[in-house]
């Protein structure tokens, strides 16, 4: 086996887990089957939560909604920080524009910024969430990717390109980004994990998510007072979170095309 | 005479068997130039790479042996090699301006380069021609031009005083002073005794310094002159005609680039622009292109004056200029193969259809001479000739009335450079393209060319038919030819 399908195996697992766990669940997630906090045996196979709820349904359950709203937000922050770095590097004056804007953004901080948006968002649900992470994490993005294209925009082929008239966004589209690619797949696997941190601090801190839902970051804050009488409670979902995040860097890391395409000899 | 260079019976090649170079004998005492001559992918740089101990990545087979100063450079342990490199091999590569920090100000390289040691940043900016002002030494390597970026480079290289000496292509992108003056700087720090090695196709160069030449090629040899395409100029219609352009570095012009150009182009004429280093011919095509953004003056495309900013320009008026620029590796997008890159142009201005596009590509690469395969490729698989091919075939594709052609032949060697031309001499007699051909080259320039202007400090100084203007009385700063 390659190097690449063995760095793809572990992501490819908790992904698969995570969508389809729900599937598997033996119990209901509302569903009181034990005593509270008991500790693992016949048919729990990781003992009770706060409510005597079964851990490993919960868990099987708690981790889809978690993995689509920060892939969600890994590739909407993504996407948009290469198209406004790549058009910053084309047009210094505009560029300047949105780089003091995401100055300005980036001076919040993300817990606070999801807070308030959490707070004065009306209903509730994951989208204020995802929303107050794109924004709010578009910036770093933004200086990164920038960065990686202000080089290339000034490379022969976008002088040429923009000499023939090539539009703005032809130039974006067609000359640079996909020459940013590995730049863009190693700031995809960072965002993702920054968002899986997002997603699970929103969680933690009730907004956006509220019980009984089943979710990893909720159940380590509902059982965290039976620790010692049940540490699956909690040890599982945070193992969990722990595995997506990595293993998906991982993945990214495999993924990122090593500079083999590359005329300059490296030195 | 203590040996400094010995190196036998050695070779590098991929474990496919595929060679990168092979050297027989090369041995090398204090004080010794020796030329690495060979044609172009015989293996030049990756000896000299050898030598430096710093060889590409990936797995190599390497037989025979190779010493420096009595050391296996290449089975030393990573920390010594770098003890060893530091302290005894200096290395200019090809393309020595994307090895300056561009955050560095020039003053911090030469110190960074000189690595502790006392060093006057006056005499090695001298040495190399470059005027030592307070005011250089705090530019920034993006602030030079890039001839003047290939000196600072040397500098680095020269600062430490180390015992070997390795350049490649040292002379690719200097004028004929500056080449003369790197010249008896080498001849002067041989006989100090460092040792110099030099990869090169500048074969009149190679004559006049070297003690000895390592060929490494089958000796393909550099072929005669064949073509002359010294048509002559009159009779055309004026299809570029340019007043009074000035440049300035940015918005505030404070920092003049251009001084009032004046230019006159027929149609299928060859307008040589030639100048050192730093004199403005880059900025001069890139204004006529209409990518500078601070310049004044007028163009007129035959009758029709036209605006000064390419995105004021109407299709029909970009199409009809078409740029090649200088960069010889970031002229084609790494990303997309020649294919794309051609059809691009094609469907833009000429609204080729999707089913036509094939033959179309099939016969622009012909026309540049490359074989239909060719338009799979990416440009990372293809040699610097072909890129400089391909380059020539996308301005082809807009069907254009001038080409502005920037040093693009000045990394290649003669026999690669000629044909080159001799493309561009076919378009002019069979397209009716008239080109602007940007050299340092002057021999070039007085084959292939008709009208010469020359540019000083982004002052025209001399202009007229090129055999008056680079002929008998050449202007000082021209004063010897670059190859022959």
């Amino acid at each position: 086996m390659n190097r690449v399908s063995v760095g793809l195996l572990p992501v490819l697992a908790v992904i698969l887990l995570a969508l389809l766990g729900p599937l598997f669940a033996p119990h209901g997630i509302t569903e009181p089957v034990t005593a509270p906090y008991a500790l693992p045996g016949p048919g729990v196979p990781l003992g009770g939560d706060q409510l005597g709820r079964d851990v490993l349904s919960r868990l099987l359950a708690g981790g889809r909604d978690l993995l689509v709203a920060s892939v969600a937000i890994a590739v909407v922050v993504t996407g948009i920080a290469a198209i406004l770095g790549a058009v910053a590097a084309l047009r210094p004056t505009l560029g300047m524009l949105v780089e003091r804007t995401a100055d300005i953004l980036i001076l919040l901080p993300v817990a606070l910024g999801i807070m308030v948006i959490g707070v004065s968002w009306p209903g509730s649900g994951r989208i204020p969430v995802v929303v107050a992470a794109i924004v709010l994490g578009t910036p770093f993005a933004f200086r990164v990717a920038a960065a990686a294209a202000a080089p290339v925009a000034a490379s022969g082929f976008v002088e040429v390109a923009s000499a023939q008239g090539e539009r703005t966004l032809s130039l974006v589209f067609r000359e640079i980004v996909p020459n940013l690619r590995a730049t863009l797949l190693t700031l995809l696997g960072l965002r993702f994990v920054e968002a899986v941190y997002v997603v699970t601090t929103a969680s933690f801190l009730e907004v956006g998510t509220q019980p009984p839902t089943a979710d990893w970051a909720l159940m380590i804050r509902e059982n965290a007072d039976g620790t010692l009488l049940n540490p699956w409670a909690v040890l599982a979902p945070s193992l969990a979170i722990a595995v997506l995040a990595v293993s998906v860097n991982l993945a990214f890391d495999v993924l990122t095309p090593k500079a083999r395409n590359r005329a300059v000899t490296q030195l | 005479m203590t040996t400094v260079l010995d190196v036998l019976d050695f070779s590098i090649s991929t474990v496919d068997g595929l060679s990168l170079t092979r050297c027989d004998r090369l041995t090398a005492g204090k004080g010794c130039i020796i030329g690495v001559v060979g044609p172009s992918g015989s293996g030049k740089t990756t000896l000299l790479r050898g030598i430096a101990g710093a060889l590409p990545n990936g797995p190599l087979t390497v037989r025979g042996s190779l010493a420096v100063l009595g050391k296996p450079v290449l089975a030393l342990p990573a920390n010594e090699l770098r003890q060893f490199r530091r302290e005894h091999v200096g290395f200019v590569g090809q393309d020595p301006a994307s090895r300056l920090n561009p955050r560095m100000r020039i003053r911090h390289l030469l110190a960074e380069a000189a690595g502790g040691k006392q060093f006057s940043a006056q005499l090695i900016l001298a040495d190399v021609g470059l005027p030592a002002t307070e005011e250089l030494l705090r530019r920034k390597p993006g602030q030079l031009s890039g001839g003047q970026q290939r000196r600072v480079a040397l500098a680095r290289a020269l600062v430490r005083r180390p015992d070997v000496l390795l350049l490649d292509e040292p002379t690719v992108g200097l004028d004929a002073a500056l080449r003369k003056r790197l010249c008896g700087l080498l001849r002067d720090r041989a006989e100090e005794g460092t040792t110099i090695l030099l990869a090169c196709h500048d074969m009149p160069l190679i004559e006049e310094l070297v003690d000895e030449v390592v060929d490494l090629g089958a000796s393909a040899g550099v072929p005669e002159v064949l073509t002359d395409h010294r048509a002559p100029d009159a009779g055309g219609d004026e299809v570029l005609r340019v007043d009074g352009l000035s440049a300035w570095v940015d918005s505030r012009r404070r920092t003049p680039i251009l001084h009032g150009v004046d230019l006159r182009l027929t149609s299928r004429g060859a307008l040589a622009v030639v100048g050192v280093s730093g004199s403005g011919k880059t900025t001069l095509a890139r204004a006529i292109t209409g990518l500078h953004k601070y310049i004044e003056g007028r163009i007129a495309l035959g009758e029709a004056l036209m605006p000064l900013r390419v995105q004021r320009r109407g299709p029909a008026q970009r199409r009809r200029i078409q740029l090649i620029p200088q960069d010889p590796l970031g002229t084609l997008n790494p990303s997309r193969t020649v294919g794309a890159t051609l059809s691009r142009p094609l469907r833009l201005y000429r609204k080729v259809s999707a089913r036509e596009l094939p033959i179309q590509i099939t016969g622009l690469l012909d026309t540049v001479g490359l074989a239909e395969e060719f338009s799979e490729r990416y440009p990372h698989e293809l040699s610097g000739g072909q890129r400089q091919r391909v380059a020539i075939a996308r301005a082809l594709a807009a069907d254009p009335d001038i080409l502005i052609c920037d040093e693009i032949t000045s990394s290649l060697d003669a026999s690669t450079t000629e044909d080159i031309m001799n493309v561009l001499g076919e378009l002019r007699s069979r397209r009716d393209v008239a080109l602007i051909v940007i050299t340092h080259d002057i021999p070039l320039a007085i084959r292939h060319t008709g009208t010469t202007l020359v540019l000083e400090e982004g002052r025209v100084v001399r202009a007229g038919a090129t055999s008056e203007v680079l002929g008998s009385s050449r202007p000082p700063s021209m004063a010897r030819p670059s190859s022959g």
